[in-house]
């Protein structure tokens, strides 16, 4: 087994097993890290608690919620500023934040009384959400605080209400993995089937895995409408709670991100029969894949097929204009789970860059299975990596770029490593054929910054050139191209509009003729 | 609150398949054809990687079984909606492989089944059999 051990992990022998290097002739028979385990005591982990990774990845999404925290207010930590999840009215889930501030004498006491307090008073606050999720946390788990039994007593009192009750505190898993899955399972026990909906389409989907990451959902569905497909829910970036009970009624699941939300898939596919369809949003190719996928699957190919037509046109000669001055660049592909294995393969075919190391604080070894296999020979491979191995490997790989969330990447910015920001995005969405071209701009600036030379110099002490003039993104990125290319007609910069998303919530769709009632489509 | 009973209990108890790689005495030729089949699948595709062990055995010989019989020219199930998801992945797979491999054009049905059927043994052993994941064999979703 090609492991590889971190000078500065000597100290934590069981380190070595959660780093690879993929080298020639090796596959995931002989190369793979552990994953998804306790992270060893002295490691200061990247990771998340179970009940962030509940809370904060997949319930908050949910747009017209009231979501609380029952816990302490430190637990809410990651809410206003920390998370992009955006929604389509005017963000209510993002805007107002819920906790029940537990304190050392609720510990003592009891917190159930301030819990059914505050849940009250919220919807007194907010009479028309009728939605409530609540979240457990350590202390009020430690507790044992009976959440269910006050969410039971205020739906009895306050008719019209529902409350879905996720048990996911911090302890409950090894990460925030934990609680995707906890919050998973949670969902399809107590909500999916306890809400029939309204089908208005032959083709019925549930979009599953998809935060609306600074509007990739909206892009997305953007899509799904174009082609005549009804989005029965998403699960659950700008999702919508009642929908989400109604999840059973779909004819396909459109998995995303199948490392926080595979497991109401393949529960779905086992209680109801509805099948998992596992796409990529990112990437022209793999996108233009997806896209086909969901068209055939409901005999309509050939509407995909016009929209990867119309998108390609439009925006190949911009991507292929970033491709051209991103070659060879090396990239640490240091996301929380699954965008190691979305990015690794479609960055390196359709942006030029290398993939020099792939790493992830949250997924599992099937994500790795994933992400070493996508990625080419040399690759580092890092599982639940800590601060000082992060900075070891910046060191011996020497990357272009970065994209980590924005702890590990404040730190890889002060040794002079650009970094994008790969959970919330910089200027995003990143899904989408727009998308992946904003990416790939965000990308270039990241590397031809001029700023990175100039953070070099100390003015206290170095020689300024003041005869050298300044630099521009394009005077460093052209260097050395060939002049067709920096000349070219045909390729060009990023042209869409600050805002790519907004524009979408005023769409109107075609209107598709249904099959006759009783008649179910079927696939040529 | 719901109370599911897993009714696959039994085929959720990993039985072991292959205890080595599949491929390894095949003659090079075979060798280098696999390897390129499973190149594509590994870089493009993610239904291979359903997260247990006894979906992934069912993703493997849906998916690959019909992606024989397409490029056969054989009818292919697609009665209900799981087998037809199957066979999406497999139309997408056998356009990949009729553009990477013109020399599938010049093979019988035989020879080409031949290859697929090991060209899903081999997948087995890499993503299941042979595979270094520890959750393959977890029970539970
Ligand atoms: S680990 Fe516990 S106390 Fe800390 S944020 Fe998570 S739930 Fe709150």
């Amino acid at each position: 087994m090609p492991y590889h051990e971190f000078e500065v992990s000597k100290v934590i022998p069981e380190r070595k097993q959660h780093a690879v290097m993929k080298g020639a002739g090796e596959d995931l028979t002989s190369c793979l890290p552990l994953g998804y385990l306790n992270t060893i005591p002295g490691s200061i982990s990247e990771r998340g608690c179970a009940y962030c990774g509940a809370k904060h990845v997949i319930g908050t999404p949910m747009k017209d919620v009231i979501h609380i925290s029952h816990g302490p207010v430190g637990c809410t930590y990651d809410t206003w500023q920390t998370k992009r999840y955006i929604s389509d009215n005017d963000n209510f889930q993002l805007k107002y934040t819920f906790a029940t501030d537990v304190k050392e004498k609720h510990i003592v006491f009891g917190a159930e009384k301030l819990l059914k307090q505050n849940i009250v008073e919220a919807f007194k606050a907010f009479p028309d959400t009728k939605r409530m999720t609540i979240y457990q946390t350590c202390a009020t788990a430690l507790i044992g605080d009976d959440i269910d039994a006050i969410a039971q007593e205020v739906m009895e009192e306050m008719p019209g209400t529902d409350i879905f009750v996720c048990n996911s505190p911090g302890f409950a898993g090894p990460s925030q993995s934990g609680g995707h899955h906890k919050i998973n399972i949670a969902w399809i026990n107590q909500k999916v089937g306890t809400l029939e909906p309204e089908i208005t389409s032959d083709y019925v989907i549930n979009y599953v895995g998809e935060y609306n990451i600074q509007g990739d959902q909206e892009v997305m569905t953007d899509y799904f409408k174009r082609m005549g497909i009804q989005v029965l829910s998403t699960f659950t970036g700008n999702g919508s709670y009642d929908d989400l009970r109604g999840m059973h009624r779909a004819h396909l699941n459109v998995l995303e991100c199948a490392r926080s939300a595979e497991y109401i898939c393949d529960e779905l596919r086992e209680r109801y029969g509805i099948p998992r369809l596992d796409i990529d949003g990112f990437g022209f190719k793999p996108l233009a894949d997806s896209l086909r996928k969901i068209g055939l699957f409901f005999g309509i190919e050939e509407r995909a097929e016009a929209i990867i037509q119309e998108e390609i046109a439009r925006w190949q000669p911009e991507l292929d204009w970033y491709k051209e001055r991103l070659r060879g660049k090396k990239v640490c592909l240091w996301p929380g789970g699954s965008k190691l294995w979305h990015w690794a393969h479609a960055i390196q075919e359709e942006m030029g860059v290398k993939v020099v190391s792939v790493y992830t604080k949250f997924g599992h070894q099937g994500d790795m299975e994933k992400g070493v296999s996508r990625c080419g020979e040399g690759a580092l491979a890092i599982d639940d990596p800590n601060e000082l191995e992060g900075l070891e490997a910046l060191d011996m790989l020497k990357p272009d770029v970065i994209f980590t969330g924005k702890r590990p990447g404040e730190m890889a910015k002060k040794v002079n490593v650009p970094y994008l920001n790969a959970h919330a995005y910089h200027n995003g969405p990143y899904k989408g054929f727009e998308g992946w071209v904003r990416f790939a701009r965000d990308i270039y600036n990241a590397i031809h910054s001029p700023i990175h030379k100039l953070s070099l110099i100390d003015i206290s002490k170095d020689e300024i050139d003041a005869g050298k003039g300044f630099q521009t993104r394009r005077m460093i990125s052209d260097e050395g191209l060939p002049e067709e290319i920096r000349k070219s007609t045909e390729l060009r910069e990023y042209t869409g509009k600050y805002d790519s998303v907004s524009a979408l919530r005023e769409k109107t769709y075609p209107e598709f003729p249904r099959a006759e009632a009783g008649t179910e489509a079927v696939a040529e | 609150m719901a109370n599911h009973k897993i009714k696959n209990m039994a085929e959720r108890k990993y039985q072991k398949v292959y205890t080595s790689n599949p491929v390894a005495d095949a003659d090079p030729l075979t060798k280098e054809r696999i390897a390129v089949l499973e190149h594509y699948i590994m870089k493009n595709c993610l239904w291979q990687f359903n997260s247990r062990g006894w979906d992934r055995r069912k993703q493997n010989a849906g998916i690959l079984g019909k992606t024989a019989q397409l490029l056969c020219g054989e009818p292919v199930d697609v009665s209900v909606p799981l087998e037809k998801c199957y066979w999406v992945d497999a139309v997408m797979l056998e356009r990949a492989y009729r553009k990477l491999c013109p020399w599938l054009a010049d093979l019988s049905k035989d020879d080409i089944k031949a290859l697929m059927q090991l060209l899903n043994a081999r997948m087995d052993w890499l993503t299941i059999d042979g595979s270094l994941n520890q959750e393959l064999t977890v029970v539970n979703y």
